[in-house]
């Protein structure tokens, strides 16, 4: 996994001078999150918190877009009623690691359409839970300040989706929405402060993800 | 028999319409001497003017003039013309003081008016190549005054109302003098396209000199064409419109549209559990993310409230007006560099030589 991570940071710092020289503007950012799941097997609900690390790019050229995510991390285990996820006395901690794929079109100045897999896996111990939703959204922005601060808000559904092996049909929902303040006066960076919320429900099984994200970006958010 | 045949070659130069400029202008001067040697001198002297009227690109060269203008001035001494041989005597001094006509080929009397209008025409001549295009402040016109005595003589360009443009040379010369005018008038500016003139005249001293103030005067006038064909320049920018001008000072409108999202975007937020996962608990943070975006959009309504200077908009503006300028400022240099550079073109016609008495 770590040469996965490696091998994305090596080319979000090599591809910048080379898009530039195509005509097409990038941003990447870096993302710090503290994020909240609650686990639903059955009857069963389980709370699992932890920080998670990322890296995020847009690549825009004129009306489409293309963003890429990817972020890992570990949730613990915190409070729950009893048994477990496995069945088990005891709940293991979980490794996390998400990510999506999306293709973009700017509709209008302030609201783009996406589409594109958003993926993310679990595991634990040994075995290992992984969802593959294929997600249609769109992302409205509003400017409070111009070139100086921005809010936006993007809501998603799932088209079709699956989960576990033998895969089970999946579908879920999520929103995303926050805040973007330039960091000086004619910087090129930004800070975001996001908040987002996403179920994905499968028979038998829901998962609720809750984040609290603080990214610093380089380039203009789109 | 040569009457006729002089009668046909007039009419036949009368009704050659398919010649070109340059060829007329050769074939009148053919015709012409032809005219004189089978003695038809009012046939003659007509195809002779024609040759040196012809002008522009198919005008006689400066040769072919004093042959023409000699073989005129032969032709009117034989029509019994004096005045006029001696004034065309004087133009082929003018048009080359030097000039050495075939003592076997013209008759005394021919010879005596040329050495008349000799002594009484100045020595100097002036002479300049066929058309010229020049660089204004690069290149050089170049006009070539002769003389048989060291004359001081002063040169300028004039206008057609004579007034002065430049002055190119003061002083005495021996021999001859090749005058460089780049172009410019005296402030430094190509002049206007029209019609202007070299015009050279013996120095106040130099006619106390040879008059003694009771004798004669004169000027030698070089007429010039000058003519600037047109240059591609590129128009200036228009200024800025109004609709990208960002307002320099808060109004309800601005204000109202800063508050809108904020506020929007911080109750979704503070929401969105209910919307996408009503059956669990969510916690605090939303509140905290929430209510930071609807606070910043609260400050940026009052940051915007109306009579609020804006100085990023300010800014804003004030760039887009330099830019601007400094565009307009750039293809303005351009199209100064273009005019620089684009070619004057000078037609220079036929000197003339203007005499009088002094008073």
């Amino acid at each position: 996994m770590k040469r996965y991570v490696a091998a994305i940071a090596c080319g979000v710092i090599a591809l910048p001078a080379a898009l530039d020289a195509q005509g097409v503007q990038f941003t990447v950012a870096g993302l710090a999150s503290q994020e909240i799941v609650q686990s639903h097997i059955d009857a069963t609900s389980t709370r699992f918190t932890g920080p998670i690390l990322g890296l995020e790019g847009i690549l825009t050229s004129d009306r489409l877009l293309v963003r890429v995510r990817y972020a890992q991390g570990r949730i613990n285990p915190k409070g729950g009623d009893g048994g477990g996820l496995l069945g088990l006395g005891t709940v293991d901690p979980r490794e996390v690691v998400e990510g999506e794929a999306l293709v973009g079109y700017r509709a209008t100045q302030w609201l783009t359409l996406w589409g594109g897999p958003s993926a993310r896996a679990y595991t634990m111990g040994d075995s290992d839970e992984r969802w593959l939703i294929w997600t249609g959204r769109a992302t409205a922005r509003g400017t409070l300040l111009p070139g100086r601060m921005q809010t936006f808000i993007e809501l998603y559904g799932a088209f079709s989706g699956n989960v576990g092996d033998p895969p089970l049909h999946a579908g879920g929902r999520g929103a995303n929405g926050g805040l973007e303040v330039r960091l000086g006066e004619t910087g090129s960076f930004w800070g975001r402060l996001g908040y987002r919320m996403e179920s994905t429900h499968a028979s038998g099984l829901r998962e609720t993800v809750e984040s609290v994200t603080l990214s610093i970006i380089y380039g203009l958010p789109q | 028999m040569n009457r006729l045949l002089a009668a046909g070659l007039t009419i036949s130069a009368l009704l050659a319409p398919g010649v070109t400029a340059a060829q007329s202008a050769s074939a009148l001067l053919d015709q012409g001497v032809r005219a004189y040697s089978v003695r038809e001198y009012d046939g003659g002297a007509w195809l002779l003017r024609r040759a040196l009227a012809v002008e522009g690109s198919g005008a006689l060269g400066m040769a072919d003039a004093a042959k023409a203008l000699m073989y005129l001035t032969a032709t009117e001494v034989a029509r019994n013309q004096r005045d006029s041989a001696v004034a065309v005597a004087r133009r082929l001094i003018v048009l080359d003081a030097r000039y050495r006509p075939d003592q076997r080929t013209f008759p005394p009397d021919v010879l005596a008016v040329l050495q008349e209008a000799r002594r009484a025409a100045p020595t100097v001549s002036i002479r300049a190549s066929g058309d010229t295009a020049i660089r204004p402040g690069a290149d050089a016109f170049i006009v070539r005054l002769g003389a048989t005595t060291s004359p001081e003589v002063t040169a300028a360009i004039t206008s057609a109302d004579g007034r002065v443009v430049r002055t190119l040379y003061t002083g005495s010369f021996r021999d001859s003098i090749d005058l460089r005018w780049n172009g410019l008038d005296a402030s430094g500016n190509p002049p206007p396209d029209g019609r202007y003139a070299i015009v050279v005249a013996p120095t106040a001293r130099e006619q106390r000199r040879t008059g003694g103030g009771g004798g004669t005067t004169w000027s030698l006038r070089l007429p010039l064409e000058l003519a600037h064909p047109p240059v591609d320049t590129t128009a200036l920018p228009p200024g800025p419109p109004d609709s990208l001008f960002r307002p320099e000072r808060g109004d309800t409108k601005g204000a109202m549209r800063a508050l809108a999202p904020g506020l929007a975007a911080g109750v979704a937020i503070i929401v969105l559990p209910q919307l996408v996962a009503s059956g669990d608990r969510a916690s605090s943070a939303r509140l905290i993310v929430g209510g930071s975006v609807a606070i910043a959009g609260i400050a940026a309504f009052l940051s915007r409230h109306p009579g609020q200077q804006l100085p990023g908009n300010t800014q804003y503006n004030r760039n887009l007006r330099d830019n601007w300028r400094r565009n307009a400022a750039e293809i303005s240099r351009r199209n100064a560099d273009r005019v620089r550079q684009a070619k004057m073109i000078i037609r220079p016609g036929a000197p003339t030589l203007v005499t009088g008495e002094t008073p």
